[in-house]
């Protein structure tokens, strides 16, 4: 205990300067996380991720832009376009642009597009984290901006149930006949219900962050398994001990999220896959990085065919997240992202998770190694791969 | 050499677009439970689960791919060495439904030639949330020449016969069903874990 309170102290004393010592705050954090306690997560992320600067006297003006620039993006990448489509659903006659609209520059070209994007984030939105109830509660604090305005914008929860009935329509279209369908809306399935107007489930703020991240960013949009990367910052800042910094969780997890992913970004893109900087690259410096400091491991991996692919693309492009259950692995994420080089350390961290399990590598044949490796949570010790990786980082 | 614990080795793989339930079925089937709240699949996931068949023991391979297009380098290298694949469309979904020709079209690509197929029609249970009609599925199955069924992961509606009906039909063809496999390297098979392997 007196060491976890001496632990404490020290994040007091390195966060207590008006201008924080960035390289003790890192190897502070590396191996043993940042403590929950008195937001000393929250608030060594937000430095670590560069949402906010060293300089402390910066703080307040910084995330007051950030946070502004933030609702001013909700405005224009969900109010706006959600008004349109509301005027349009109720203007009748002339229509210049219409859903059937052929040309490409056709606005609702982009909305049927935008829509399909928004059904993805929803489906994975839906399941994040199920083990945690946390994302199916309400948040204290919904969208105002959003919450404001209901009755004449078209919300991006109604938008899902939106598309949802206009594929039910097409379907009926095309045959010629018509199905007996049940005409009441399609409700989502009952163990996600939706909450009440008014209200909003804490995946909801998720969901909206991963939409605006997407539109902001067309070249890598949405891809599956960024819910998971945001997950965590998101969980971290909304159930902050300090209700200042739980308010604006929304707009501080979406900058902090667009930093990480700025830096993984590359892994996200197929078409870069065999690039210099793509996924397809990484996967074989893990491989060879391994080569040199096991071959007998290697080899054996080599004769199996125990592909880096099969496992290896998952913890490369989350991040490890779902390799390790919340909140237990939060003490250490996104630790290595501490040393400000993810891409690397996270190569070193993959080579050592794999020597630190390879005891059992060596003996199983390849299922019992294909399960050992996609659930390897309860065969190895965090702490001690993270505090190995380090030391080479180092050298 | 330890001893035998299978006399064939079949490798199977679940493609369909995200959300049809393909890690439900993989998981009603290995396991015999059902679990609404899965996370997406990311890449490729995997499970092993061995069934008696016309008195042999066979080893089925199961990978489960992820849905979103961004995968697909990814997991149609897989489609190379299966065996059967087990297509899967959300009945509760038209666009799961519209999306099998494109499916279809990546096995012709990407498979090998002989491989066995089978089109799943998964959430049958929901019935009032219908969107493609059975009759639907039963005509692009035929079309396609390929075995249809309807299935529910959740109430456990034919997950079971899906899988066996495809092995069984990879057994059908397996050249000199009564030899010895070849190729298949059981090295150091733990012989104890008579469930999973």
């Amino acid at each position: 205990m007196a060491g976890y309170q001496q632990r404490l102290k020290s994040f007091e004393d390195i966060l207590e300067a008006d201008v924080i010592d960035l390289k003790a705050l890192k190897n502070l954090c590396f191996i043993n996380g940042c403590p929950h306690e008195r937001s000393f997560r929250s608030i060594c992320w937000k430095i670590l991720l560069n949402y906010v600067p060293v300089e402390k006297d910066h703080w307040q003006d910084d995330l007051r832009k950030q946070r502004n620039l933030y609702k001013q993006y909700i405005e224009e990448i969900i109010i706006l376009p959600g008004k349109k489509m509301k005027s349009k659903e109720s203007a009748s006659g002339e229509l210049v642009d219409h859903p059937l609209n052929p040309n490409p520059d056709s606005e609702w070209r982009e909305t049927f597009r935008d829509n399909e994007m928004l059904l993805q984030i929803d489906k994975d939105c839906r399941r994040l984290c199920p083990d945690l109830s946390f994302f199916q509660q309400a948040t204290d604090f919904p969208c105002e901006q959003l919450l404001n305005a209901t009755s004449t914008v078209e919300t991006l929860r109604k938008r899902v149930e939106h598309c949802v009935l206009q594929s039910e329509t097409v379907s009926k279209n095309r045959l010629g006949i018509t199905f007996n369908l049940v005409s009441k809306k399609r409700t989502h399935s009952e163990e996600y219900a939706v909450l009440p107007d008014g209200k909003e489930a804490h995946w909801e703020v998720v969901e909206r962050i991963l939409f605006l991240y997407a539109k902001l960013n067309p070249g890598i949009s949405y891809v599956q398994g960024m819910n998971e990367i945001l997950g965590p910052i998101y969980y971290t800042f909304a159930s902050d001990p300090d209700q200042n910094y739980r308010e604006f969780a929304e707009a501080d997890s979406f900058f902090c999220f667009t930093q990480l992913m700025s830096e993984i970004r590359d892994f996200f893109i197929k078409t870069l896959d065999d690039s210099q900087f793509g996924i397809g690259s990484k996967m074989n410096q893990l491989m060879d990085m391994l080569k040199e400091l096991d071959r007998p491991l290697w080899q054996r991996l080599q004769d199996q065919e125990l592909r880096p692919q099969f496992y290896a693309f998952r913890w490369i492009t989350l991040l490890l997240s779902q390799e390790f259950q919340l909140p237990g692995r939060l003490a250490q994420w996104p630790h290595s992202g501490a040393s400000a080089q993810w891409p690397h350390s996270l190569t070193v961290l993959c080579v050592f998770i794999r020597l630190s399990l390879r005891h059992d590598l060596l003996k199983g044949d390849f299922p019992n190694n294909m399960k050992l490796v996609q659930r390897m949570e309860s065969a190895i010790d965090l702490q001690q791969v993270l505090a190995k990786a380090r030391e080479l980082s180092r050298g | 050499m330890a001893k035998k614990t299978y006399d064939l080795l079949f490798k199977l793989l679940l493609i369909g677009d995200s959300g049809v339930g393909k890690t439900c079925l993989l998981f009603r089937f290995s396991d015999d439970a059902f679990n609404t709240t899965f996370i997406s699949t990311i890449g490729i996931d995997f499970k092993i689960k061995t069934v008696e068949l016309g008195g042999k023991k066979i080893k089925l391979q199961i990978w489960d791919t992820a849905g979103q297009e961004r995968f697909h380098t990814i997991t149609t290298s897989y489609y190379r060495g299966s065996m059967g694949i087990m297509l899967v469309y959300d009945i509760t979904n038209i666009k799961t439904f519209d999306n099998i020709s494109k499916w279809l079209r990546n096995i012709d690509e990407h498979a090998n030639e002989d491989v066995e197929k089978m089109i799943l029609g998964n959430k049958c249970d929901m019935d009032d949330k219908r969107q493609v009609p059975t009759a639907r599925g039963d005509a692009i199955a035929r079309e396609h020449n390929i075995p249809f069924l309807e299935t529910s992961a959740k109430a456990n509606i034919n997950v079971e016969k899906a899988f066996m009906n495809l092995a069984q039909a990879i057994l059908n063809k397996t050249p000199g069903r009564v030899s010895e496999p070849s190729g298949v390297n059981i090295g150091q098979q733990d012989t104890s874990s008579k469930r999973c392997c």
